[in-house]
C-alpha cells in the first residue's frame, strides 16, 4: 500500500462550484439585459441594484451555512427576522438615541433564540428540523399575538443602513461583504471553523478526537440566529417599520437553505462553504432581476425558481456520483 | 520482569444492565510489545478498550500508565495521557484533506487562528515516518481504504502515543495491504510503542503478537507468550472447541450439473469473465482490494451489471440488469456491508427475513398468509438457529453472526438457486463463523450453488471447493480445493509464471 501514491487532484473545494455558479448567474443577467434592451441594468446603478437584492437573503444564508455545515438546520430564521424587524422599530420609535439599545436588544433576542435552538438540538438530541420549526412557530405566534402593542418605526438615521452609502456603494452591500469575508475566514482559517467541519463530517469521530461536539453545534446555531438578526435589522431599515410577516413572506427559511445547498454545501454537513452560498444568493438575485426585466408574472417566477432549485441540486447529485464512480 | 509495564490494568470490572461485560480482568503491555487480545464478539474486548480509551468508566479496578494511577472521564484525557485508539470503523472526514484529518480536534492554532503550513509539514513528517506516500493536501475521499487506514495511524501517532490500540485494523484490508500494515506495526514496536492488537484473524495474531490474552465471557482465560500459544490452543480457549471442525468437511459426492454459467462477462471494472458454478459447489473468489472481485459480485446480482457477455442459469440465458431481475432469476445477495446494504436495522428480525419475499410479491398478496405468516418465517429462523429473545425485536440488536443468518433465511425463503456472499464473516466471531460455514455447506449440499467473495484467504481455502483468483478485472487463474495461500497470492499479484492449475471439476 505504500507503493502507489495518492493522486493529487486539483483541490475541488467549493471555489469551482462557486465560480461556475456566479458565472452562470452573471451571464444570464447580462444576456437578459441585452435581449430586453435594458442596457441601463448593466451600468453602475443596475449592478448595485442587483447586489442589493442579495443582502437580506445573503445575510440569513451565511448563518444557515454554519448550521448546515455542522449537520443541523435552522427553520426558525424567518420568524426571527420578523421578530427583530418589529422589535427594532418598536424600541426605536423614530428616536435616533435608541438605535444602539434597539440593536443590542435585537441581537440579545437572537442570542437567546440561538441558544434555545442549540440546546434543544445539541444537548436535547431533538431533530433540528422539529426543534427549530418549534421555536420558529413560538416566535411567530408570540409576535402575531402582541403585534398590536408593538407598533413603531425605526429612526431616519437608522435607514441609512439601507439607503446610504460611500462612493456609490451602499452600506448594506459593504455589510454583506464584510460579514461574508468574516464568515469565510472563520470557517477556513480558525479553530472553530475546523471543528464545524469535523462535527458535521463525522460527529462520532469528532467526539472521539476530543472535540466537545455539543458546544460546536450550539455555537453554530447562535451564529445562524445572529445572522438572521442582521438580516432583520437590514429589512427594518429598508421598510422603516417591521411587520410580523416580512420573514415569512420572504420565505427566508427555505430560501436560505436552498441557496446554501445550491452553493454546494451538503445537507449532511461537513462539506461546503461561504463562497458557494454567496454564488447561490447571486443566482437567486439575478433570476429575480432578469424576471423583472422580462416582465414575468409573480406566479410563473415562483415556478421557474422552483425548477431551477431542483435542477441545481440534481446537477450536484450527478457530479458527486461521477466522483464516486 | 525488567521493564515496567507501559500499561497495566488490574481487576477491571464493568456491568451493563443485565450483562456482566467484564469481571476482574487483568491486562498489561510492556514498552515495545505487541500484545494481542482475542475473544469472540461479546467477550469484552471492546468494553475493555473503551475503558482504556476513557469512553467508559470501570465499576472496579485500576489503570496504571508507567506505574502511575490514572482515571479517565473523557476520551480526550486518555489521548493526552498517550493512549491512541484506532477504531474499527474509520473516523475520517471524507471531504477534508489528509492534513486536516490528522489534526482533527488537535489543530495547531494561535489565538484561534489555524497555522495551516505547520500542520501540513507535521502531517507530511508523520506520514513519512510510517512510510506512507500520501500527499497531506489530498482529500481523504480520493484515498483507498488501505491508505485511509494509514491516515488513521498517522492521526494516532500525532500525540506521540505510547500506547496504541488497534481494533481489527485489517478487517477492511486485503492480503497485500494487511502485510504492509503488519510491517508497520513491527516498526512502531521497534520505536518502543506498546501496541494492543485486537483481531479475529489468527494468522495475523500469531505472526505479530509477542503475547496473547484470551477473553471469554468477560473474564480472562489466559495470557501467554506467542510461542506457547498455537492457533489451535487459541481457538479452543476462545470457543472451547477444536479447530478441526471449524470448516465443514468437503462434500462426499462430486458437484452436479452446471447451474450458473458466465461467458465473456465484462463491464467498466471487469473483462473476460468466464466461469460456471455447479450444483453443490461453493466457488470462492479471491483477489486484492482493487482486483474486481467486488465488482464481480455486484455484476452477478445486477447491482453494477455486466455490459457484455452472457449469463445462463440452468442453461437458460437470463438478463441481470437490476437486482430485481437477479432476485427473480434466483440469485441471492449477501452484501459485505451488512449494516448499510443488507439490513433494515430498525426493523424486526422477522421483517428482515421477509424482505425479499415481500418485495417480490404481487401488489395484492395478502400479508400474514402462507409463506408470509409469522409462524412460517419463525420456523425458518429457528431452523437456521438465529438466536434472538423474540423475532419481533430490532435486528440491529443482534450479533453479526445472527444477522448474517437472518439474511440467509431471507434468501432461503425466496428459494434462490445461487447465493452470492461477500465477506460473509467480516466482524463475526469464531463460533458464529463456523455456523455460517456449515450453513453455506448445507445450502450447497441441497443441490444449489454459492459464490463467495472474500479477502480472508484461510476462509476461502477452508470453505470453497474451487477458488477463482482475480487480478485487474479478470480471472487470472483457478485453484482446486487444497491450494495454498502462496498459490492464491501468486495469481492475485498477477505474476506471469503463476502455476496455472486448471481445475475443471
Amino acid at each position: 500500500m505504500t507503493t502507489d501514491i495518492a493522486k493529487n487532484k486539483p483541490a475541488a473545494r467549493g471555489l469551482p462550484v462557486a465560480v461556475l455558479l456566479a458565472g452562470l448567474s452573471i451571464g444570464f443577467f447580462v444576456a437578459v439585459a441585452l435581449a430586453t434592451g435594458e442596457v441601463a441594468q448593466l451600468g453602475g446603478q443596475g449592478i448595485v441594484g442587483l447586489l442589493q437584492r442579495m443582502v437580506a437573503l445573503g445575510l440569513v444564508a451565511l448563518g444557515q451555512t454554519f448550521v448546515i455545515l455542522v449537520g443541523s438546520i435552522d427553520l426558525s430564521v424567518a420568524a426571527l427576522i420578523s421578530a427583530v424587524a418589529v422589535l427594532a422599530s418598536h424600541v426605536m420609535q423614530g428616536d435616533p438615541a435608541m438605535i444602539l439599545p434597539a440593536i443590542l436588544l435585537c441581537l440579545g433576542l437572537c442570542l437567546a433564540v440561538g441558544l434555545v435552538n442549540g440546546v434543544l438540538v445539541a444537548y436535547g438530541g431533538i431533530n433540528p428540523l422539529i426543534a427549530t420549526l418549534g421555536t420558529g412557530l413560538i416566535v411567530q405566534g408570540v409576535l402575531a399575538a402582541s403585534f398590536g402593542a408593538l407598533q413603531g418605526a425605526v429612526a431616519r438615521e437608522f435607514q441609512v443602513l439601507a439607503y446610504g452609502g460611500v462612493l456609490g456603494v451602499p452600506y448594506s452591500i459593504l455589510l454583506l461583504a464584510v460579514l461574508s469575508l468574516a464568515a469565510a475566514f472563520v470557517l477556513d482559517r480558525t479553530l472553530f471553523g475546523a471543528r464545524v467541519y469535523a462535527v458535521g463530517g463525522n460527529p462520532e469521530g469528532a467526539r472521539l478526537a476530543g472535540i466537545r461536539t455539543e458546544r460546536v453545534t450550539l455555537s453554530a446555531h447562535v451564529v445562524a440566529s445572529l445572522f438572521a438578526g442582521a438580516s432583520g435589522l437590514y429589512l427594518a431599515a429598508r421598510l422603516q417599520s417591521g411587520t410580523p410577516w416580512i420573514g415569512r413572506d420572504g420565505i427566508y427559511d427555505l430560501e436560505s437553505i436552498a441557496v446554501t445547498v445550491i452553493g454546494g454545501t451538503i445537507l449532511a454537513g461537513g462539506k461546503g462553504g461561504v463562497a458557494g452560498t454567496l454564488a447561490g444568493v447571486l443566482l437567486f438575485a439575478s433570476l429575480d432581476a432578469a424576471f423583472n426585466m422580462l416582465g414575468i408574472d409573480a406566479f410563473l417566477k415562483q415556478v421557474l425558481r422552483g425548477a431551477i432549485v431542483v435542477a441545481a441540486v440534481a446537477i450536484h447529485a450527478v457530479r458527486t456520483k461521477g466522483h464516486v464512480a | 520482569m525488567t521493564a515496567a509495564p507501559a500499561l497495566s490494568m488490574s481487576g477491571i470490572s464493568k456491568a451493563f444492565p443485565g450483562v456482566r461485560a467484564l469481571d476482574g480482568v487483568d491486562f498489561d503491555c510492556l514498552p515495545g510489545e505487541v500484545h494481542a487480545i482475542c475473544g469472540e464478539n461479546g467477550a469484552g474486548k471492546s468494553t475493555l478498550m473503551k475503558i482504556l480509551g476513557g469512553s467508559y468508566r470501570p465499576d472496579a479496578g485500576e489503570i496504571r500508565l508507567a506505574g502511575a494511577n490514572v482515571h479517565f472521564t473523557h476520551p480526550r484525557q486518555a489521548a493526552e495521557a498517550g493512549i491512541s485508539i484506532i477504531h474499527q470503523e474509520l473516523s475520517l472526514l471524507p471531504h477534508r484533506t489528509v492534513a486536516e484529518n490528522i489534526f482533527m480536534g488537535r489543530e495547531i492554532a494561535r489565538r484561534g487562528i489555524l497555522d495551516r503550513a505547520a500542520m501540513r509539514e507535521t502531517a507530511a513528517a508523520l506520514l513519512c515516518r510510517i512510510g506512507a506516500q500520501i500527499d497531506p493536501q489530498a482529500p481523504v475521499s480520493s484515498l483507498s481504504i488501505a491508505m485511509q487506514q494509514l491516515v488513521e495511524i498517522a492521526k494516532a501517532l500525532l500525540l506521540d502515543a505510547r500506547i496504541l490500540v488497534m481494533d481489527e485494523p485489517t478487517a477492511a484490508l486485503d492480503e497485500r495491504d494487511s502485510r504492509a500494515l503488519l510491517e508497520l506495526v513491527g516498526t512502531l514496536r521497534g520505536e518502543g510503542v506498546s501496541i494492543v492488537y485486537i483481531s479475529h484473524r489468527m494468522p495475523e495474531v500469531t505472526a505479530i503478537a509477542d503475547r496473547i490474552t484470551i477473553l471469554k465471557d468477560g473474564r480472562k482465560v489466559w495470557t501467554r507468550p506467542r510461542e506457547a500459544a498455537p492457533i489451535g490452543e487459541i481457538v479452543r480457549a476462545m470457543v472451547g472447541r477444536d479447530l478441526e471442525d471449524f470448516y465443514p468437511p468437503p462434500p462426499a459426492s462430486p458437484p452436479g450439473a452446471v447451474l450458473l454459467a458466465v461467458k465473456d462477462g465484462a463491464n467498466a471494472a471487469l473483462r473476460d469473465i468466464a466461469f460456471d458454478v455447479r450444483a453443490g459447489e461453493i466457488v470462492g473468489v479471491a483477489g486484492l482490494e482493487d482486483s474486481g472481485k467486488g465488482a464481480l459480485a455486484q455484476a452477478l446480482v445486477g447491482d453494477a451489471p455486466f455490459s457484455g457477455g452472457t449469463v445462463a442459469l440452468r442453461g437458460r440465458p437470463v438478463a441481470l440488469r437490476t437486482p430485481r431481475q437477479a432476485t427473480a432469476a434466483g440469485i441471492g445477495y449477501l452484501p459485505g456491508d451488512r449494516k448499510r446494504e443488507g439490513l433494515a436495522l430498525r426493523q424486526s428480525v422477522r421483517d428482515n427475513a421477509l424482505l425479499t419475499l415481500r418485495s417480490m410479491a404481487g401488489l395484492f398478496t395478502r400479508p400474514g398468509r402462507g409463506a408470509f405468516a409469522p409462524r412460517a418465517i419463525d420456523g425458518k429462523l429457528r431452523d437456521m438457529d438465529v438466536r434472538a429473545a423474540d423475532f419481533g425485536q430490532e435486528i440491529g440488536t443482534l450479533s453479526g453472526g445472527n444477522q448474517q443468518k437472518a439474511i440467509i433465511v431471507r434468501w432461503l425463503a425466496q428459494a434462490s438457486d445461487i447465493l452470492v456472499f461477500v465477506e460473509p464473516t467480516r466482524g463475526i466471531d469464531i463460533a458464529a463463523k463456523a455456523a455460517i460455514y456449515r450453513t453455506m455447506r448445507a445450502f450447497a449440499d441441497s443441490g444449489r450453488g454459492i459464490v463467495v467473495v472474500s479477502s480472508d484467504m484461510p476462509e476461502l481455502i477452508g470453505v470453497a471447493d474451487r477458488i477463482l483468483v482475480m487480478h485487474q478485472g479478470g480471472i487470472s487463474g483457478q485453484l482446486p480445493r487444497g491450494a495454498g495461500e502462496e498459490e492464491v497470492m501468486h495469481l492475485a499479484l498477477g505474476l506471469a509464471d503463476a502455476p496455472q492449475r486448471e481445475a475443471r471439476a
